[in-house]
């Protein structure tokens, strides 16, 4: 079975980092940015590129910096027709690992050649950046290539001397992901019931709890709660807790003065809808134990846009907030505490 | 042997249905699973001592989706609850040495994964070193097409037996009922298709899957008043090689699957079924023969994770197909092999036993 009819809008998480190298990443990329390759000695082998740590041993790799490459040979290889936006290549490439000379592990890397060309053995030189346009990065390396001269690389396996201090020291990334998740059973039925200026819940039969909105589970027994359980619910009840948010700008928020937002009890509910409006009076005269009424948005101006399937009885753009009725205040300790 | 009260066995399990796109979410997923396996044994979310899941929040995109799924297990008043941000293999793991600790006697471990959610080339290349290889896209079809393609040229298998272990493996899953990939599939046919990554065809590849599944374990005489064959887990160890794939010693052998094998006492008797864990068709052949079996022993007869795949979840169901073989199909000793990581990185194997 798929089903694809229910999906949300793409959901996309992006967020911005900036990696610190530490000495031995910082040496080899300040080395890469100036178009040389250089590895580890660590015991009786050299891990080109080089890492802090012997995979095999958890020793410290130290600092014996030796000179790599920039030929290599090919010791496996796989093709990729079509690249996507996670390569560094638009067209047709190979990934393989290349052993450089002078190395006694070998790195993953972009091979830039024809198909039929690549086997085991394939010897490679890499392709640098520019000098300017090379930033410290291992994508400053653009491909390896065939050799056009298969002989070993001059200079390779001598003692590299790392300058004093190191000008690539750290490494920016970014991480963008994009999810499309899909409404829930019951996610559907709270947004239907919302576009119709109705409230729902869902009644657990063991515990007798109504939830609002529906969420398809009571989270005490563990029991599933289908579409039998749905019960009405009015749009009348009792501030239970509220926090009064003083906006700090960054992007996304539309908000510039104070504002509040409050969980509500229901009247005759047991849970809690969370992340509510208050409207008509000023976010410092909210209590706990205040009486508060639903005003809706008008019948085709409400939308669902921010409903998802967590959050239970979030409103969303379907209710402009909760109006305070005037009726005296319930005692706030009978409010105070729920967890839900 | 006589089992004693630091024995621990499984003694109920369930699976969720196994789907391309479920329109449920994680938590809506397990509490049926979670329940389900609880009344296999004949036990309420009351009667459990310790729960652990394993879940990945980055599959669905829901930060602290672990958190919420702790509804499944209907936790109030509180429970002890623990999350591993691994295959639900790994929460039974965890659950085990709970209850080694012998002050109580019941444990369910869960696996859940929504992955239809997100793009895994994406999400995948983010999750290796950062330094090395996200910067270069390797995403995990390259990866595993690396290490298929050094198996070939190793001589110790060829395309044409791969594509014979994917047609027997979709075969085998034609009994599955939560198998989402299975059928007769011509072997020449399976090898005329195109590459997806030279030498990895989309058959080799696992499909995407949602799903759930969760173990109860109980201890010493508990089991056997829950369950008229308990499936004793009489081995179980992990082990976990270099994450840099051009660090390991070999690509096309498993180094820590045969310390992990060697460490739960794979070789202490002969092993009737293997379910192992090869999100990648050809790497069945580097597990079985790091877990040195033999012909002698069936190896997927679910139809492995070719016939589904809930990342965080497939391991789980490794072991949960493994147990009914002992507890359902008169079988006496079989293993359960979990994997996790780029190119096999790290692996678990757990033997299962069932009393003479």
């Amino acid at each position: 079975m798929t089903d694809t009819s229910h999906d949300m809008e793409p959901f996309n998480l992006q967020f911005p980092f900036t990696r610190t190298l530490g000495s031995t990443l910082s040496t080899f990329f300040s080395a890469l940015a100036k178009g040389q390759l250089i590895g580890v000695r660590v015991g009786d082998r050299v891990i080109a590129p080089p890492l802090e740590y012997d995979p095999e041993t958890a020793a410290d790799a130290g600092s014996d910096w030796v000179k790599v490459g920039p030929k290599g040979t090919v010791s496996t290889w796989t093709w990729v027709p079509q690249p996507t936006h996670l390569h560094t290549l638009q067209e047709p490439f190979a990934f393989a690992f290349i052993t450089l000379d002078g190395a006694d592990t070998p790195m993953i890397h972009v091979v830039q050649a024809s198909e039929d060309q690549l086997k085991a053995g394939l010897r490679v030189e890499a392709q640098f950046k520019p000098e300017g346009e090379a930033n410290g990065r291992i994508d400053d390396i653009v491909a390896f290539v065939p050799a056009s001269d298969p002989s070993p690389s001059v200079g390779a396996g001598e003692p590299f001397e790392a300058p004093a201090e190191n000008e690539i020291e750290n490494m920016d990334s970014y991480c963008d992901l994009v999810y499309i998740d899909n409404a829930s059973p019951s996610t559907r039925l709270w947004m239907d019931s919302l576009l119709n200026g109705k409230l729902i819940g869902q009644v657990c039969p063991v515990c007798n709890r109504t939830y609002v909105g529906p969420r398809g589970l009571c989270c005490v027994d563990a029991v599933e709660l289908d579409d039998t359980t749905l019960v009405e619910v009015f749009g009348k009840g009792v501030v239970a807790n509220f926090t009064v948010i003083t906006p700090t700008p960054y992007p996304g928020q539309l908000e510039t003065e104070p504002f509040v937002r409050v969980s509500i009890l229901l009247d005759g509910t047991d849970a809690v809808m969370g992340q509510q409006t208050i409207i008509g009076i000023p976010a410092s005269e909210v209590r706990v134990g205040m009486h508060v009424e639903i005003e809706w948005a008008p019948e085709g101006e409400r939308d669902v846009e921010d409903i998802g399937n967590r959050g239970y009885g979030a409103t969303g753009g379907a209710v402009h907030g909760w109006r305070p009725t005037g009726e005296p205040d319930e005692p706030a300790e009978n409010y105070i505490e729920r967890m839900m | 042997m006589p089992r004693t009260e630091n024995d621990i066995a499984i003694v109920g399990y369930a699976q969720s249905p196994m789907l391309r796109r479920s329109e449920h979410t994680e938590t809506e997923m397990m509490l049926p699973t979670v329940q389900g396996a609880l009344k296999m044994a004949g036990l309420t979310k009351d009667d459990i001592g310790f729960t652990v899941s394993g879940s990945c929040d980055y599959l669905s995109g829901q930060a602290f989706s672990f958190v919420s799924n702790v509804d499944a297990y209907g936790a109030w008043p509180p429970i002890n609850e623990s999350h591993v941000e691994m295959d639900g293999a790994w929460a039974m793991y965890e659950a085990f040495v709970r209850l080694l600790q012998g002050d109580i006697d019941t444990a369910v471990a869960a696996g859940v994964g929504k992955n239809s959610n997100s793009d895994a080339a994406t999400l995948y290349t983010i999750e290796v070193d950062p330094y090395y290889l996200t910067p270069l896209g390797a995403d995990p079809q390259s990866l595993a097409a690396l290490q298929y393609r050094a198996l070939l040229d190793s001589g110790k298998a060829t395309e044409r037996d791969v594509a014979e272990l994917v047609a027997r493996n979709r075969a085998s899953a034609k009994g599955n009922v939560h198998a989402q990939v299975s059928g007769d599939f011509d072997v020449d046919e399976l090898l005329a298709a195109d590459y997806v990554r030279n030498p990895l065809r989309r058959h080799d590849l696992p499909p995407t899957t949602d799903g759930c599944a969760a173990v109860v374990l109980a201890r010493g005489k508990k089991a056997y008043e829950l369950c008229e064959r308990p499936v004793w887990i009489t081995g179980i160890d992990h082990r976990i090689e270099p994450h840099l794939p051009t660090l390991r010693q070999d690509l096309t052998s498993s180094i820590s699957t045969k310390l992990a094998a060697d460490g739960a006492g794979a070789g202490n008797g002969p092993i009737e079924v293997a379910e192992v864990y090869a999100p990648f068709s050809f790497q069945e052949l580097i597990v079985t023969e790091a877990l040195g079996l033999g012909a002698d022993t069936a190896v997927n007869p679910s139809g492995g994770a070719l016939a589904a795949n809930p990342v965080m979840v497939t391991g789980l169901i490794r072991v949960i197909e493994a147990a009914k073989q002992i507890m359902e199909n008169g079988k006496s000793r079989t293993l359960a092999h979990a994997t996790s990581g780029p190119c096999l990185q790290q692996n678990l194997v757990t033997i299962l036993e069932g009393d003479a």
